[in-house]
């Protein structure tokens, strides 16, 4: 009954079956544009209604924009192919409320401990600096709905495509240093998060996130005020901003200013009812129906992609190709990864690149020399080091979230 | 040794931010497509977020776009009054949605908003969602209204700008969202509007 599966066949139980979406029609046909691959201020994600611009942000490159207010920037795919470190000026944003810090004085910053803790603190940036011990930690961020535009049947929210995704070297010092110094009371249930930004309207609910006080201790969640040997981005949340390694983004409250130790589970909007997964092991339904009980969303699951080739691309018959790519899991490490170029019939082992840590993405190559002409299917899938890994066919959940199917890309072999 | 060390400490601790960092978002140009109802999701919708929101969704039934304007009003608080929704959803499963079976032309209730009195400054501002980003004397999204009347108090032109204004909709001079156009603001609505714009102090 679960969908981690530990053999590389990987066979469908009769549960996910159910959960699987509709298979696609053909698409995906040689000669059919990529995405990233049209002109320089718009690109094509490769679902309907997948039309964007390419807008220069402050401190960014030009990025996908999926919305202006409050904005919503996707990274082009083809960036994960330039290494396993995304550079700050092209990781995605994503914000769920209008308004938005965009001047802060990060000397003037102050983050609030308060809440149930012995005593209250109240410190900037430079007190986190020299009052705790540095931590480094190379981590994917990964919003709960990347990739949520291939959901089929498609469902509403943010239509993304593959980029809403990104790892970093994030600098900072450990949550649970500063809880300690603050003195976690007995009785404290979760920890929240809050951020400098705002709804426009005050009957919108902020965006207040919640760890279990357990986690908040674990010494893996920390405060980042780093990011790939710079201060973070304006709209990746400068001074300051919450990483919590593994899991979604959606916990990587940004511009954090405001933690608050509590006895209580919290139930605010943006835990419940917003963001959570069918509570079962899929975090799936039958396509169309909705979840009878439901549960926060938490750690990732397995993915993994190709990176040097895209749909429609072309690759000569006998020449020998390297293709590369990426996979990643919730903080396990990647065990393995392997390689079909025949639509899933026979799979190799991939090799893998340097690891940077159980967060990381985890680079993989293997080298391909097609022999015969026409389209091939070429897919990959990873498995980590407790034997969770994707499954054949997507699953699927009214909010899409949580896709990792094995993906695949259709490239043409010329004779 | 132990001066030279709380010393390094300490320029440790004072090496701050360089400044404060400042940025500026591109402007927001994105209004409704021009419909019988695009007034209600101008005013309506764009308070809170960009047009995006909605137009690059997937083409769904109007039992999602019920469902999507029912909770904007239920869980994200958005004003949206009760004779204005039906109208609403119309709009919108007709433009960014399925034309399913559902889905009515909304043009008997436009025509029935249309030809309401006229009444007073507020009653249009409630009536056509001014008041989602235009709050009498503190800056929302829009300006304060105060603000446009000390802005105009000495311009004999005020008038016809202000309305020229409502039916056109912003050129972005007072911050970087532009206004959406409200061409369905009668002329009787918009002078009412606009008198009551200006006598703000």
């Amino acid at each position: 009954m679960s969908t981690n599966h530990s053999s590389k066949s990987g066979g469908l139980t009769r549960r996910n079956f159910l959960c699987a979406s509709v298979l696609a029609g053909a698409g995906g046909l040689i000669g059919l544009p990529g995405a990233g691959r049209l002109s320089a201020e718009e690109v094509v994600l490769p679902f309907a209604n997948g039309q964007r611009p390419l807008v220069k942000y402050p401190q960014k490159r030009p990025l996908i924009r999926l919305t202006t207010r409050p904005p919503q920037l996707e990274t082009p795919f083809s960036v994960f192919n330039e290494g396993v470190i995304t550079p700050n000026d092209a990781f995605f944003v994503r914000y769920h409320l209008s308004e938005v810090p965009t001047e802060i004085d990060g000397d003037a910053f102050r983050v609030e401990i308060k809440g149930k803790v012995n005593a209250p603190l109240k410190l900037s940036v430079a007190e986190l600096k020299s009052q705790f011990e540095p931590v480094e930690l190379v981590a994917v961020n990964q919003c709960s709905g990347n990739g949520r535009g291939f959901s089929n049947p498609r469902v509403p929210g943010g239509q993304m495509g593959n980029g809403a995704m990104g790892n970093a070297k994030w600098k900072g010092v450990r949550l649970k240093d500063i809880l300690s110094k603050a003195g976690v009371a007995a009785g404290a249930k979760q920890v929240l998060f809050n951020g400098l930004d705002k709804p426009v309207n005050e009957k919108t609910p902020d965006f207040v996130k919640a760890l279990d006080v357990d986690q908040a201790l674990d010494g893996e969640v920390m405060l980042a005020y780093e990011m790939n040997g710079e201060p973070l981005p304006m709209l990746n949340g400068f001074p300051l901003r919450l990483v919590v390694p593994g899991h979604f983004g959606t916990y990587w409250v940004k511009h954090v200013n405001d933690i608050t130790v509590v006895d209580e589970n919290f139930t605010g909007f943006w835990m419940n009812p917003a963001y959570r997964i069918p509570d079962n092991e899929g975090a799936c339904v039958e396509p169309g129906t909705v979840p009878a009980k439901t549960r926060p969303i938490a750690r990732f699951n397995v993915r993994s992609f190709i990176t040097s080739l895209v749909d429609g691309d072309h690759v000569a018959r006998d020449q020998r190709t390297v293709v590369k790519g990426i996979a990643f899991d919730g903080g396990y490490g990647i065990r393995e990864v392997l390689f079909s170029h025949d639509g899933g019939k026979n799979w190799r082992e991939t090799e893998l690149g340097k690891d940077l840590g159980k967060f990381s993405f985890r680079a993989w190559t293997i080298p391909f020399t097609p022999q015969q002409a026409g389209v091939h299917e070429l897919k990959v899938r990873a498995t980590n080091r407790i034997g969770q890994t994707q499954p054949l066919e997507a699953l699927w959940n009214p909010a899409g979230y949580m896709r990792n199917v094995v993906e695949t890309v259709k490239v043409g072999v010329l004779a | 040794m132990k001066r030279i060390y709380f010393a390094m400490i300490l320029s440790v601790a004072l090496a701050g931010f360089a400044a404060p960092v400042k940025i500026e978002l591109p402007a927001e140009t994105g209004a409704f497509k021009l419909a019988p109802g695009a007034e209600l999701a101008n005013g309506q919708c764009l308070s809170c977020h960009s047009i995006e929101y909605v137009s690059t969704q997937p083409l769904l039934p109007r039992a999602f776009w019920a469902s999507s304007v029912k909770k904007m009003q239920e869980k994200y608080g958005a004003p949206v009054p009760a004779d204005q929704v039906d109208a609403l959803v119309n709009y919108l499963t007709l433009n960014y949605g399925t034309n399913g079976p559902g889905a009515t032309p909304s043009t008997t209730t436009n025509a029935a908003l249309a030809t309401a009195s006229s009444g007073n400054g507020p009653s249009v501002a409630t009536k056509y969602g001014c008041l989602n980003c235009h709050n009498v004397s503190v800056k929302i999204v829009g300006p304060a209204y105060k603000d446009i009347a000390d802005k105009y108090r000495n311009d004999a032109g005020a008038k016809a700008k202000i309305e020229d204004q409502v039916h056109k909709g912003g050129s972005g001079k007072w911050g970087p969202v532009i206004m959406p156009p409200f061409p369905q603001v009668t002329t009787e609505e918009t002078k009412v509007l606009t008198d009551w714009i200006l006598a703000q102090k």
